[in-house]
Formats: structure tokens, C-alpha cells, sequence
């Protein structure tokens, strides 16, 4: 509850003449606000660095900064309005518009360590340069980056997880339109089209433990194995398509699937998932790989284990780059490692590919199934070492 | 108008007092994942209808087809405007894809003048689509390198939530002056995709500080619905009337409006705690 404190009635008078003083300032306020808002950060940070842009030329022209925020007073002594930016490659870091001939505008940055250009008037103006050297305080913040760094990841995964669920709902009921049309063909297709999104995303999905015993129940877990009532979703699909060459009695648990993919769909939407979930789930699904689903598979009728395991890997191999650019800056070697582990895995999956795709998975030798058991092990080893690196755990 | 010293003395003062008050509501970071996350799909698909609108009218300005050229300049830009805030962060494709004449040393007759600008110069300037076809390719190609771009880019939180600021003192600054689009006049297509994209920043954060900040977010939406509601006025079958349509009394009431929402809008960052 909030009560509003009594205040005194103004003149009325003295009212309209302040609303039309408002207004006047509003309406004649427009480039004025602007500069007015830029001064602003530079008057609050004190120690600007002056540049002074004159004839398509900075000066000074070769400026060193210490990692961190830092701000610049830019003069434009130039006889047209210019835009001033500081420059990563293409990417513009900071910028600001429409500095009218001979007025200054401040901007505050914040630069991490590398090497910069600023750029000095009219687009083919040669470029200054800008080295913003490593600090103590940059340092430490990389190393252990704040909940903040990790937005940016997390949206792109938002997105990633968006994009996947998707493909696999729009998948799943293509498989159930196959399924109840009895075309057996187009249902095997449908069904291994619907796979690859799932397993791409199985690092989080396989988060929802309800969710999963239905979607992606393996009959060898049950009590009854195949002839048991929980045995749902992909694999009584796969069961029926490619073990008993038939779509008879499917139509139920197509239907069933395309629901359950619809409830992952909504859930995946409003998840709130932590930074350190990112390598959790991963490292968690590629040692489970390792030490077990590689020896035994899980494609029992279609033979297609592969194919899951490469998407898998592909899935985990995407959330790790999105962690890439924060996590590099924390931490290298921690960085390479993981690179080092997905290459050598995704290495051992080509060379078991042939020209027509992944041979069935009962033509895969045990050693080549323990080599590439060990792969994903490794994988799963160095994404499991990287909440710490990060200062996450 | 020219601004006057001390009139931006006096403005310098509000914006210290405008700026104080913003820090109080707490967000908690992964807040921002979501409304971050829907403004990359909303960015994907304002590039996908950017890529198709392009290959239209690239296709039209090849064909020699002027008229169809013409109508469909102001409509293509507008997928662009909309995420200017994003698009504009490669300063290469931002040259190559939006820069004015006045960018370049020789204006109009610079080598570097390209994209939308040089072909709506060429347009409606010389009324002519002669030797257009090298530009309309090259701003097709950048289009299409734009997209791919931004799909790979991990949009930087602090750029999305300050776009919705950024786009209005663009307007502010150096479009309400109607020099972007000075020889089409289509200015008011790209002011609705403007304030369209910075509405969408601001409709994407405004749960996380509705609780805190009611004041704001009721003065803000009463200021976008105003300019809706003026350009609503100008509104035609294909899109809107030219920018010399504009009553006096309107661009009064656009320029306060566009002024004040950049000036609440520069509170956003701090509100949301990523500055």
C-alpha cells in the first residue's frame, strides 16, 4: 500500500506558466537533450581523455588506455557533424552520433585488453588507434566473470532451445501424420528426422525427468521390456516401425508423443536456467555416453545410434561455443581442452561414416564402440571441469 | 532550430535529475535471459523479411522497373530500421548498407556512397535506375551477409536494452530533420519502425520493472501511443504520406515526444542494472 503525501495545491497560474516552460524546453530540446545526456557521463567521471577531430584526422591519433572504463572527450573542430566510434574489427564498441561542428561530447566506455581503432571524421578518414592494455581490476573480472557476463549465452541458448524444440514438434507431427496414414517409409524417415532435434537439446530436455520417461523410455529399463505400459515414445515407435515393420497401433502413442513434445515445447519457453547448468547437463550426458549408452545403444530396432550421437554431440558442441567468448577470457587452456575433446569425438563419428551416412549400429566393432566411448568420456571430462574454471561452482 | 548553449545547460541539469532516480529497482540478471532471448527471434525475423524485401526491390531497381523501384524503397528500409540498434554494430556493412551522402568526402558522387541511400538517390533524385544494378547487387549481398552476421552474434545485453534509447535520439538527433531520406521523403516509413523497435525493446523489459517503476512505464507508453497515434495521420494504403505532408503542429508533437522518450528511455540500462 502507498499513500501519496498531501501536497498543496499550486496556483493556477503559476501552473500553466510552468507547463508551458516544460513544453517549450521539450519541444526546443531535441539535438540540445542529446548533447546535454552525453555531457553527462563525462562530467561524473572526471579524467576524460580529449580527442580533437580536425581535417578527417584525430588528435591525439595513437591513444593506450587501461583495461576497464575509461572516458573520452571528443571535440569536433571539423566543419561537419560527425559520428565517433571505437572500433573491435568491424565491430562498433561504443559510438557516438552527430557531434555538431565545434562542440565536444563525452563518452564513457568499457574496454577489456586488445587492440582498437577510433575513427577520425568522414567514413574514408584513415582510422587512429586505440590499445587498451591488461589492468589488475579487468583481470580479475574476466577470471571470474559475474552473472551478468552470462545473459548473453543464456539468451542465445533461449533461442538454440527455441529454434530445436521447434523443428521438433513440427517433426513430431509429421511422424503422426505418417504414422496414421500407414506409410511406413515416410514414418521411418519422420522418425529419424525427429530425432536429431531431440538429441541436440537432450542436455536440458532430459532436465524434465517426467517428460523424458515418456518421450525417450528405453524398453530394456522397464519390467516388461517391450510389452510394458511405460514403454512410450520414440523407441515404441521405433519399435513398431522398424521391428515389427508395421504402424498398426502406433496412431495412440504418435499422438502421445506430438503432446508430451508440445509440454516440453512450453516448458523449454519459461526455463530459467542457471549459467552452470550449461556444462552440468552437457558434461552429464556425454559421461553417461561413455560409460554406458556407446557399449550397449540405445536404437535397438532402427540400428540408427549414430546418428544420436552425433547430434548429441552437436548439441553439446553449440552450447559450448556460446559459452566460448566469456569462458575463454576466464580461462584458455580450459577453453582448448574442450575444443580438443569435441574435435577428437566428432573425428571418431566421420570416420565411422560412410558415403551413405552411419552404418547400423550392430555393424560398429566393440573396439571401435570403446574408442569412441573413451571419446566422449574425454568430452565429458573437460566440460566437467569448466564451472570451475569459470569460478561457477 | 539551433540549440543554444544555455538552453542545453539547463537540459544538462534535468537529465542530472532524471538520471538519479533510476538505480533502485533490482533485477536479477537472468531476468534479461528471456526478454534477450525474444528479441533475437524478433530480430531474426525483421532480417528474414529484410532479405526477401531486398531481393524484391534490388530485383525491380535490375529490371529497370522505376515505379516498382520507387514504392517499394520506403517499405524495404523499414525491416532495417526497426533493429538499427543491432544492425548498425558492424560498422562496415553499416557504411555499405545506410550511410548518407554526407558520410562521404565527395557526397553524392563518391565511389563509397552505396546501399539504400545511392539507389534512392538514384530513384528519385535522377529519377533513374540507370546504373543502378552494381548497387542494387552489392546492397543485396550485404543484406545477405548481415543476416548471417547477426544470426552468429551473441547480442550484447547492454546494446538491446540502450537500443530502445538509441533509436529515439537517432530519430532526435539527425532524422526528425528529415535529412535521411532526403530524396524519397519516405522519412515517416522509417520513424514507424523507429518507434516500433524501440517499443518492442521496451514492451520485452517492461515486466521485470513494472512493480517498481509504474510512474515510468505509464509516461512512456502514454509517449509511444501519442506518436502512434500522430503517425497514425499519415498513414496510406501502401504506407505513409511523404514527409513534407507533415503539419508544423505534428512534428512539434513527434520531436517533444521523440525527446522525452529518449530521455526516459536512457534510463532503461541503469533500471535493469547493466551499466
Amino acid at each position: 500500500m502507498q499513500q501519496q503525501p498531501p501536497s498543496p495545491a499550486p496556483s493556477s497560474k503559476l501552473l500553466r506558466l510552468a507547463v508551458a516552460g516544460a513544453a517549450l524546453l521539450v519541444v526546443a530540446g531535441g539535438v540540445a537533450f542529446y548533447l546535454a545526456s552525453a555531457k553527462l557521463a563525462g562530467q561524473s567521471a572526471g579524467n576524460a581523455i580529449l580527442v580533437t577531430i580536425k581535417d578527417g584526422a584525430c588528435t591525439p591519433n595513437d591513444i593506450t588506455v587501461p583495461a576497464g572504463r575509461s572516458t573520452f572527450k571528443i571535440v569536433n573542430e571539423s566543419d561537419r557533424a560527425l559520428e565517433w566510434e571505437i572500433l573491435d574489427g568491424v565491430m562498433v564498441v561504443e559510438e557516438r552520433e552527430n557531434i555538431v561542428p565545434g562542440f565536444s561530447q563525452t563518452m564513457e566506455a568499457k574496454l577489456r585488453a586488445g587492440d582498437y581503432e577510433i575513427t577520425c571524421g568522414l567514413l574514408s578518414s584513415p582510422r587512429g588507434s586505440l590499445h587498451v592494455t591488461p589492468s589488475a581490476e579487468s583481470d580479475a573480472e574476466a577470471a571470474r566473470p559475474s552473472v551478468s557476463a552470462f545473459i548473453g549465452p543464456l539468451a542465445e541458448l533461449q533461442v538454440f532451445l527455441v529454434t530445436q524444440v521447434n523443428t521438433l514438434a513440427k517433426a513430431s507431427k509429421a511422424l503422426d501424420e505418417a504414422v496414421k496414414a500407414g506409410d511406413l517409409d515416410g514414418a521411418r524417415a519422420a522418425y529419424q528426422a525427429a530425432r536429431v532435434p531431440y538429441k541436440a537439446i537432450e542436455p536440458m530436455a532430459d532436465m524434465f525427468a517426467d517428460l523424458h520417461n515418456m518421450i525417450d523410455p528405453v524398453a530394456d529399463y522397464l519390467e516388461k521390456r517391450e510389452a510394458d505400459p511405460a514403454f512410450t515414445g520414440f523407441h515404441r515407435l521405433e519399435y513398431g516401425l522398424f521391428a515389427q515393420n508395421s504402424t498398426d497401433g502406433l496412431a495412440p502413442v504418435a499422438d502421445r508423443l506430438v503432446a508430451d513434445i508440445a509440454t516440453l515445447k512450453d516448458r523449454l519457453r519459461g526455463l530459467r536456467i542457471p549459467p552452470e547448468q550449461i556444462a552440468k547437463g552437457s558434461a552429464r550426458l556425454m559421461r553417461m555416453l561413455g560409460e554406458n549408452r556407446i557399449a550397449s545403444g540405445h536404437d535397438h530396432y532402427s540400428q540408427t545410434d549414430l546418428a544420436d550421437f552425433s547430434a548429441n554431440l552437436d548439441g553439446v558442441t553449440r552450447m559450448m561455443a556460446l559459452l566460448r567468448p566469456v569462458a575463454i577470457e576466464a580461462n584458455a587452456a580450459a577453453v582448448a581442452d574442450i575444443e580438443k575433446t569435441t574435435a577428437e569425438m566428432a573425428g571418431a563419428l566421420a570416420a565411422l561414416r560412410g558415403s551413405d551416412g552411419f552404418p547400423a549400429y550392430a555393424a560398429v566393432a566393440a573396439d571401435d564402440r570403446q574408442a569412441l566411448a573413451g571419446k566422449a568420456r574425454a568430452v565429458g571430462d573437460s566440460i566437467g571441469k569448466l564451472n570451475a574454471a569459470l569460478g561457477l561452482e | 532550430m539551433k540549440p543554444s548553449r544555455i538552453l542545453s545547460t539547463s537540459l544538462f541539469a534535468f537529465a542530472v535529475l532524471a538520471g538519479s532516480s533510476g538505480a533502485r529497482a533490482e533485477v536479477s540478471p537472468l531476468d534479461l535471459v528471456g526478454p534477450i532471448a525474444d528479441y533475437k527471434i524478433y530480430v531474426s525475423e525483421n532480417l528474414e523479411k529484410l532479405v526477401a524485401d531486398t531481393r524484391q526491390f534490388t530485383d525491380a531497381v535490375k529490371a529497370g522497373d522505376l515505379d516498382k523501384a520507387k514504392s517499394l524503397f520506403g517499405s524495404t528500409r523499414m525491416s532495417y530500421e526497426a533493429i538499427e540498434p543491432i544492425a548498425e554494430l558492424f560498422s562496415d556493412l553499416d557504411a555499405s548498407i545506410d550511410s548518407r551522402a554526407d558520410d562521404h568526402e565527395k557526397a553524392e558522387k563518391d565511389p563509397g556512397f552505396t546501399g539504400f541511400h545511392r539507389i534512392e538517390y538514384g530513384l528519385f533524385a535522377e529519377n533513374s535506375t540507370k546504373d543502378l544494378a552494381p548497387f542494387a547487387d552489392k546492397l543485396m549481398a550485404d543484406v545477405t551477409d548481415l543476416n548471417k552476421r547477426i544470426t552468429d552474434l551473441t547480442l550484447p545485453p547492454e546494446k538491446v536494452v540502450g537500443g530502445a534509447a538509441v533509436l529515439m535520439e537517432e530519430v532526435a538527433a539527425t532524422k526528425i530533420s528529415g535529412e535521411e531520406d532526403r530524396y524519397s521523403h519516405t522519412d515517416l516509413w522509417d520513424f514507424k519502425a523507429n518507434f516500433d523497435g524501440s517499443r518492442k525493446i521496451f514492451d520485452l523489459v517492461r515486466p521485470l520493472i513494472e512493480k517498481d517503476e509504474g510512474d515510468f512505464i505509464t509516461k512512456v507508453s502514454a509517449n509511444f501511443d501519442k506518436v502512434d497515434e500522430t503517425l497514425g495521420k499519415y498513414k496510406t494504403a501502401e504506407g505513409y504520406e511523404l514527409y513534407d505532408k507533415l503539419s508544423e503542429d505534428d512534428r512539434a508533437v513527434l520531436a517533444a515526444a521523440v525527446n522525452t522518450l529518449a530521455e526516459d528511455l536512457s534510463t532503461l540500462r541503469g533500471k535493469l542494472g547493466l551499466n
